[in-house]
This record gives structure tokens, sequence and C-alpha cells, in this order.
């Protein structure tokens, strides 16, 4: 196969699903702390489906309010700003991971239910270390292997010259991306979240997550990111064809103080936590 | 009919309809138990080597760990009328990142606390799909016994 440059995917990145208007508007701000909670509102209420997405999440297990959530205003009370940002952007990314990846061999669901596993582990992490489990980290977590999206077409092309690299050739996973094709899905991620304006902060986060530059050993919420999925990885909630083909990085374990039973209390602690979030795996998919 | 196993859980059966089935697994095992003369099997699915990393889970969620697992598993099967030493054992699982540094490596940890389990409790692994880069999924077919995992990109394998 022949080497392609980032520019020849824009293409491909400009067809992708948009985010819906009040997602995108939130992802802006998300390193803003003066955000406009009541512009916000106004825009929520008005979308039956995010409200409906809202309620549901708003009494579930995962945010564990003690009384049911009956209404838009009691929710906003209850679940503060950072976890109604949350949900928004959740319940848009659900319109972009609705579909399947036959290059990664993904069934429908299954990029969604690692997204998904990737930014609860890195709450559960930033909790563990006493940091914020803000919608910032979330969204990063989330929204982290996006770049899969596009490149899954690449993939599926050039699949048996990855696999070859992958099994002979002890390239990680994003390596052998990179070899045949160009370009890795962490890069690609990086430029989609260029495109659609994403903060820096989150940019970056995605186009690190498989820590290949020295910068990316120098930014948190990258390492967070790259030791989130890491160990979701390591659990098997990745069922595509890439699975545990990835690197683990000793950095990492420096940066954050971390020992091997620390990494096992993480995966312990992880679990109650996704068992609660199941409301996350039935969001309305056509918000 | 299919009855899914979920990670940190366990399921026993003697209905003759049952595939037990369990995904997902990377560094967690399953194990498969099986008595051909009663038909009766069961699948666990466990994701840490030792309790002992938190004393709380240790009573709350014994499925989660290696040496806390294999009474379980066992006593629920002699409920339905298995005996141990015609219990067939299959287990899969285990599998690893590219991990130079050793601190990463919760699949070789799991594989090894079960076999020192086994060797105490005097249980044989008939046969084992361990290790490798890629997830699995275990079935276990009760009318049959028979074992088998699906590997992603690579197909089925009877184990």
């Amino acid at each position: 196969m022949m080497k392609i440059d980032i520019s020849h995917m824009l293409p491909d990145i400009k067809s992708l699903p948009p985010f819906p208007e009040v997602a995108q508007k939130v992802i802006a701000t998300l390193d803003d702390p003066e955000v406009g909670i009541q512009e916000l509102v106004e825009i929520v209420q008005y979308d039956p489906n995010l409200t409906a997405n809202i309620l549901k999440m708003a009494n579930s297990a995962y945010f564990g309010f003690p009384r049911e959530v009956h209404s838009l205003n009691q929710a906003l009370l209850y679940l503060g700003t950072q976890n109604l940002f949350k949900i928004i952007i959740a319940s848009g990314a659900t319109r972009l991971y609705g579909r399947c990846c036959n290059g990664y061999i993904l069934d429908q669901g299954e990029l969604w239910r690692h997204s998904v596993s990737t930014a609860i582990m890195a709450s559960v992490i930033s909790r563990w270390l006493g940091g914020q489990d803000g919608a910032l980290l979330f969204t990063a977590a989330l929204l982290h292997d996006i770049g899969k999206l596009v490149l899954d077409y690449y993939v599926h092309d050039a699949f048996a010259e990855i696999m070859a690299l992958v099994k002979e050739g002890n390239y990680a996973f994003q390596e052998a991306e990179r070899a045949v094709i160009g370009v890795d899905h962490a890069t690609v991620g990086g430029e989609i979240a260029r495109q659609w304006n994403f903060p820096d902060k989150i940019r970056l986060a995605i186009a690190y997550h498989h820590l290949e530059t020295p910068e990316a050993l120098k930014n948190d919420l990258a390492l967070l990111v790259y030791l989130a999925d890491l160990l979701v990885i390591i659990l098997g909630t990745n069922q595509g064809v890439d699975g545990l083909a990835y690197r683990g990085h000793p950095q990492v374990m420096k940066h954050f103080g971390l020992r091997v039973r620390h990494l096992e209390q993480l995966l312990a602690l992880f679990w109650p936590e996704m068992q609660k979030a199941q409301e996350f795996f039935d969001l309305d998919f056509r918000v | 009919m299919q009855i899914t196993v979920g990670v940190a859980d366990m399921q026993v059966s003697n209905n003759p309809q049952a595939v037990l089935v369990t995904h997902s697994l990377g560094s967690c095992i399953g194990v498969a138990v099986y008595d051909p003369q009663v038909r009766v099997g069961g699948i666990l699915h466990y994701m840490l080597p030792e309790s002992s990393l938190d004393g709380n889970k240790n009573t709350n969620k014994p499925v989660m760990f290696a040496d806390t697992i294999s009474p379980l598993l066992f006593k629920e099967c002699y409920r339905y009328g298995a005996i141990k030493s015609r219990m067939i054992v299959k287990i899969a699982g285990g599998s690893q990142i590219m991990d130079s540094g050793c601190f990463f490596n919760i699949g070789k940890r799991n594989y090894a606390a079960l076999r020192k389990i086994f060797l105490r409790n005097n249980v044989l692994i008939k046969n084992e799909d361990i290790g490798g880069f890629s997830p699995r999924t275990l079935y276990l077919q009760i009318s049959t016994g028979k074992v088998w995992v699906k590997i992603t990109g690579e197909g089925e394998r009877l184990l």
C-alpha cells in the first residue's frame, strides 16, 4: 500500500457526522471556567432527546442521587455543570460511535463501549491520584480513539500488511498503521479535533494518547488518557483486532508514582464503577 | 440459549439447551468446568490474581480474584451432582500488552496465581488457550461439554 499524508484524509474527516451544536459549544468551552450555563439550558430544553438523556443519566446509579430526578432544572441543580457537560458530550458522541468499524473488526457499539470504559477509568485514576474528575478529562478519554472512525477504511485495505508487522515484526498496532498507511489513528484523531475546533488540551491528549512524542511524556492529560486506555485494554474492553497489541511505557508509572499493585487496585475500583454506568450504553443514538 | 457470564461473575447450568459464554477476556481468565456424566458445567471470569489487594473486596466480590474462585465454582457444580474427580477443567485468557518493563503483566500474574491455587487443590487443567495480544470469548456447551474460544480476526478454536 502506498503511504499517504494526513491531508488526504480531510475529505473523510469532513464526511463524518457532525457533533450536535450544543455538544460542540460545550467542548469549545471546556477549558474556560466562565461558562454561560444559562445559555446551555436554553438550548437543551428545546431538544427533547438530549433532555431525555440528561434525565436518564441523572437517575443512573453512576451519579447516584438518592431521589428521583423529574425535571431538567432539578437535574441541572443536582448534577452541576461538569456532570451536565459529560452527559451532553456523551450524548453527542453516540451519533459518531453508532456505526461498525470493519477495518478494526469492531461490531456496532464496541468502540463506544471501549470509549466509555476509558472515560470511566480516567475518572477513577484521577480521583485516586487526588486530582480533578471534570468534563475535560472525561471528554479527552471518551474521544481518544475518534481517529479510528476515519482510519478504519485504510486499515481495512491494509489489513494483511498491518497484521504481519504486529504478529511477526513486534510492532504495536499504531506503529504498524504508521509504517503501512503513513499515519496512525492518534494523529488522525488529533486532526479531527483540529477541524472541529476542540480546545488544544483535548486535541493534544487525543493526538498523544500512545505517548509517541517526547512532549507527550510531559502532558498530564495525555498521560492520564494513555494510562486509562491501557488499563481497559489490558482488561479486554477493546474487542477489535488490535486487541492488546499496544505498548506499556514504564515512564507513566514513574510520572504518577505508581507500582504494579496500584494498577491492580485501580482495576478493582474500576469494575464496580463500570457496572453503575450501564445507562451510558443505552443513550439515545439518534440525538 | 446463551447465558452470559460477566466480568467477575460465575454461572453454572445443567440445562441441555444452554451455552455459557464470557466476553472480553483480556488479562482476565475464564475457567470452564464440566462433569460429562451429569452434564453440568460452569464458567467463571476472574479479573485479578490476589484478594489480599483489598480486604473488603475479598468478602464482597470473591469472583474477582484467582485465589478465592476455586471453591466457589466447584461447590456450585457439586450442588447439581457433579463430582470433582470427573470434572474437566479448561481455561482461556491471560493476554498481555507489549510490556518490556513487566509493570503491566497482569495476564501473566493471573495465570500464575491460578496454577498455584489449582496445584494446591489437586485440580488438573485439561486444556488451555493463554497469552498473546488478543482478547478472547470463551464458550461452553452444556449438552456436549464442548469448549471453544473465539478470537477477533482469527475465528474459533476448539479447546
